[in-house]
């Protein structure tokens, strides 16, 4: 677990898109939030840091995806709890920057649930966290 | 698990400590051999730094958008602290047991190669060159 203060980039409805440097410093303090952070989506990440959080959303670097796709093995652990995620492309966005992810980044991959809510491969991160922000909300109804 | 470490080896005072990540980084292992499953962008390289580890070994998760994957080694160097990284496809980035069992080192800095640490070599091997050159000092 690391310390970081997040910056908010935007807030509608009481949920929130963050930028984290690191998906460890992510608690549960955000749990409404479209996590937009600089880690690789390995497996650790949803299973240590954003399942128990509770966040409703991430988007992290695809570290590229290397041995058995194993830096984006976090979004299919998320889209089996119903939580959309993507990831940008390692040479689109500084791994380790989450704000290199939330301005540079352009998204290589998608989990099913953010597809449907509009996600596609090819997208800034920023659509990409605004589609997902628009879609938890109107899941909450 | 998050936070959870698991001594491999030691020599004299210092050990070789695999974790998943680098945020596992604390007292635990001060001046020892971490070897994990993060990247190694430049917050590791603070993490590292920071928490006093002796040396680091990470994945350079494809090296991407100017060298971010690999840029703690070049902060270690600076500051005398050994650190290498494996090969994006050579081990799952995320799991540090991978990192030390199947890692193929790609990228080692100045200080590491000082200790004998080489391109191509596993991180295995790689860790025992650094944990040997730490025990020494």
């Amino acid at each position: 677990m690391t310390h970081e203060v997040h910056k908010v980039v935007r807030e509608s409805g009481g949920r929130r898109i963050i930028i984290a440097d690191s998906a460890t410093s992510v608690t549960e303090a955000n749990k409404n939030d479209i996590v937009v952070d600089g880690s690789h989506c390995g497996a650790n990440i949803a299973s240590d840091y954003i399942l128990p959080s509770g966040a409703r959303g991430m988007i992290g670097n695809d570290a590229g995806i290397g041995l058995e796709n194993a830096g984006i093995a976090s979004l299919k652990i998320l889209e089996e709890h119903g939580i959309p995620a993507a990831a940008v492309a390692a040479m689109s966005a500084e791994i380790g920057v989450g704000q290199s992810t939330y301005s540079d980044g352009v998204i290589s991959t998608v989990n099913a649930v953010a597809k449907k809510m509009g996600v596609a491969v090819g997208m800034t991160t920023k659509e990409a966290a605004n589609k997902m922000l628009a879609g938890v909300l109107k899941r909450r109804g | 698990m998050a936070g959870n470490i698991t001594v491999i080896k030691k020599s004299g005072n210092r050990k070789i400590v695999v974790a998943d990540s680098a945020a596992a980084m604390d007292e635990r292992s001060k001046g020892d051999v971490f070897v994990d499953g993060s990247h190694c962008g430049v917050n590791v390289g603070e993490m590292t730094i920071n928490s006093g580890m002796g040396a680091m070994i990470g994945n350079d998760a494809g090296m991407g958008k100017n060298d971010a994957g690999i840029v703690a080694l070049k902060m270690c160097d600076e500051r005398g602290i050994p650190a290498a990284a494996v090969a994006a496809r050579s081990a799952k980035i995320g799991s540090g047991m991978s990192t030390y069992e199947q890692g193929k080192i790609s990228v080692a800095n100045e200080t590491a190669k000082k200790m004998g640490v080489r391109v191509g070599m596993s991180a295995k091997e790689a860790a025992d060159k650094m944990l040997q050159a730490l025990a020494k000092s």
